[in-house]
């Protein structure tokens, strides 16, 4: 990766067109252990892209080195077109990232953090436009620790989006939440996709990330398994024969949950 | 409209810090009510008062006058009562001398019996000193003699320093290292903890806007403490504040800064409050008594002293004494300031060195 020469820079440059994030080669080691074990994939542009894998994978790694919070130790790393290696705090101006721990200072409001937010971005926000986008305003004058969890995650949403992101990084935004408040995060989700911005998500739930997913990489010890539309992964698995143990029905529990307690949002 | 982070910054968390009471209580309250305690129990102030009791069998106009002018007194606190309630009081200590006016006062030579504590000398001494002086001179009186030599006295308008004067600049040293380092370091944890610097750290801000706001936000504290603290200093216990106000805020703000670095130090070692807590108290402790914050370090043994004499607080605790009980200017606690910047530079060196932004 070291010698990359004039012509080679500009191909790289040719290649990248159309994808929001480009990663090559991408190792990162802590002591001996290797966490990401030379990977590479390209986001395209608009995509919503799931990373699964079970803890230990190595996507949390992956997902803070793309974000330029952690440093690489090979590898090329193209986010937005701009090199995380060489400019991380330019990178962080242009994603948004919700974090799986949505904690934010005690005694601001909603407005006031969002406003905070968008000061660190060197930006102004409508914050009030911001909350109604994410369902929150009448909560506008709250502290976050009177949020329920999905409201949570949602205004965790919100401070992702004050600088108007090209990509917002979702890290198991939906664990914890009940049945009502997921499929609302993932109306967000989708919503937020159609405004032209592509997503990064990561999650342990299958069924998230074959709902709101284009493609998924499946990684394990640092490597990606695979990496395709959910649809195409799962018709593999059956051309190979695969059956499930499972009496596939056209209904499951959560169908039943939620024809009994209804799509309504249950939050205060 | 743009707005600088820093403001922001600055401007989020001076607003999150007065919302919460609970810090206000710790960062205002506490240190009025240490020195509300202390200011009122008063230690080592003025002349002692000695404990005299008055057993009055004669009850006479001669026993009255005499009772009457013990009372004028300032020094003496006086107790009337029977002979053997008395004489109980001062074997328990409660009184330094027991009087008793025999029936026979007034009526030619009589005896007045003094018993009086041997087991505080000191005080006794005072009170036999008083009673001999009293009787000798109403001696004269009941004789109608002048007494050869009199003392002509004559009030002179000295400093008088009170205890108070040696306590407010002491309170105000030691609130400012309680604000830097309990409220550096339970909020920094807390915010590692709970993964708020790490969002911060997903935001283009700037790692010195953030250390500044936070900076300035405690040294606001410090201001306002040391504002209050001389206000009730000199309302309420009749202070005697002789300095430059600004002098002792610039020592205060950078004694300030080395508890604040400190605490950032702690904090950056420390993986939760369970483990920052007992480090944080470990330092202050020794600190807050080793700095002659609540008595002078001259009553220690000489080689605690000389010990003493580099403790941080001390440079800070010393400097504000002298500003405000002296007037010093800042050249003249220019030995006192060199330890606080050493200090400084020593704090800030191992905060940049233990600081983490998460927890690892």
């Amino acid at each position: 990766m070291s010698a990359i020469t004039q012509t080679e820079e500009a191909n790289l440059q040719l290649d990248t067109q159309g994808f929001a994030i480009v990663v090559d080669g991408l190792r990162k080691r802590y002591g001996s252990l290797v966490a990401v074990d030379g990977i590479s994939f390209r986001v395209k542009e608009r995509e919503i892209f799931g990373l699964l894998g079970p803890n230990g994978a190595g996507k949390t790694t992956t997902v803070e080195i793309l974000e330029g919070l952690r440093q690489t130790d090979e590898g090329r790393v193209l986010v937005a077109g701009i090199d995380v290696r060489k400019v991380p705090d330019k990178v962080k101006g242009v994603i948004g990232v919700q974090l799986q721990s949505s904690a934010f200072f005690d005694g601001l409001s909603l407005l006031e953090l969002l406003d905070l937010f968008a000061a660190l971005y060197g930006r102004s926000v409508d914050a009030m436009a911001l909350l109604e986008k994410v369902d929150l305003k009448e909560k506008a004058r709250s502290n976050v620790n009177k949020l329920s969890g999905g409201q949570k995650q949602r205004f965790s949403i919100a401070t992702a989006l004050v600088n108007e992101p090209k990509i917002l990084f979702l890290d198991e935004p939906t664990t914890g939440l009940d049945p009502q408040a997921r499929r609302n995060l993932w109306e967000l989700a989708q919503a937020i996709r159609t405004e032209g911005r592509t997503i990064v998500l990561t999650t342990h739930y299958m069924d998230e990330a074959e709902t709101l997913c284009d493609r998924v990489a499946i990684m394990d010890h640092g490597k990606i398994l695979a990496m395709e539309p959910p649809d195409l992964l799962i018709q593999r698995l059956l051309d190979k024969g695969f059956h499930s143990q499972r009496v596939e029905r056209s209904a499951n529990l959560e169908d039943v949950f939620l024809d009994m307690t209804g799509h309504g949002l249950r939050e205060g | 409209m743009k707005r600088s982070p820093f403001l922001m910054l600055t401007w989020s968390s001076l607003k999150a810090y007065f919302r919460n009471r609970g810090a206000i209580f710790f960062s205002l309250l506490v240190p009025l009510m240490i020195m509300g305690i202390f200011g009122l129990i008063n230690f080592g102030n003025g002349t002692p008062t000695v404990n005299i009791g008055i057993v009055d069998q004669a009850n006479n106009q001669v026993s009255q006058r005499i009772v009457s002018s013990l009372q004028g007194i300032k020094a003496v606190k006086l107790h009337r009562g029977g002979l053997d309630s008395e004489k109980h009081e001062l074997q328990q200590g409660n009184r330094d001398l027991v009087a008793i006016l025999p029936p026979s006062v007034g009526q030619g030579s009589t005896a007045i019996t003094a018993y009086y504590n041997q087991g505080n000398p000191q005080n006794s001494q005072v009170a036999l000193a008083i009673m001999n002086q009293f009787v000798d001179r109403a001696s004269f009186a009941f004789a109608g003699i002048s007494p050869a030599l009199t003392l002509d006295t004559k009030p002179v308008q000295s400093r008088n320093l009170t205890y108070v004067d040696f306590l407010v600049p002491g309170m105000i040293a030691l609130s400012i290292m309680q604000t830097g380092l309990f409220g550096v370091v339970f909020t920094f944890v807390q915010w590692k903890q709970r993964g708020i610097l790490r969002r911060l750290m997903a935001t283009p801000m700037r790692v010195r806007d953030f250390f500044f706001s936070q900076l300035v936000t405690r040294l606001t504290t410090v201001a306002l403490q040391i504002a209050v603290l001389l206000a009730v200093g000199l309302f309420l216990f009749h202070f005697h504040f002789a300095g430059n106000l600004l002098y002792l805020l610039i020592v205060g703000i950078i004694g300030g800064g080395i508890f604040l670095a400190m605490g950032l130090a702690i904090s950056g070692a420390s993986k939760s409050e369970e483990t920052a807590a007992p480090i944080a108290n470990l330092v202050s402790l020794p600190l807050m008594f080793l700095s002659g914050i609540f008595f002078s370090r001259s009553n220690m043994p000489e080689w605690l002293q000389t010990i003493t004499q580099y403790s941080p607080l001390t440079y800070v605790s010393d400097a504000l004494r002298s500003i405000s009980i002296d007037g010093a200017s800042l050249w003249a606690i220019r030995t006192d300031l060199l330890g606080i910047f050493i200090w400084l530079a020593i704090a800030v060196v191992i905060a940049t060195r233990l600081f983490k932004w998460e927890v690892v």
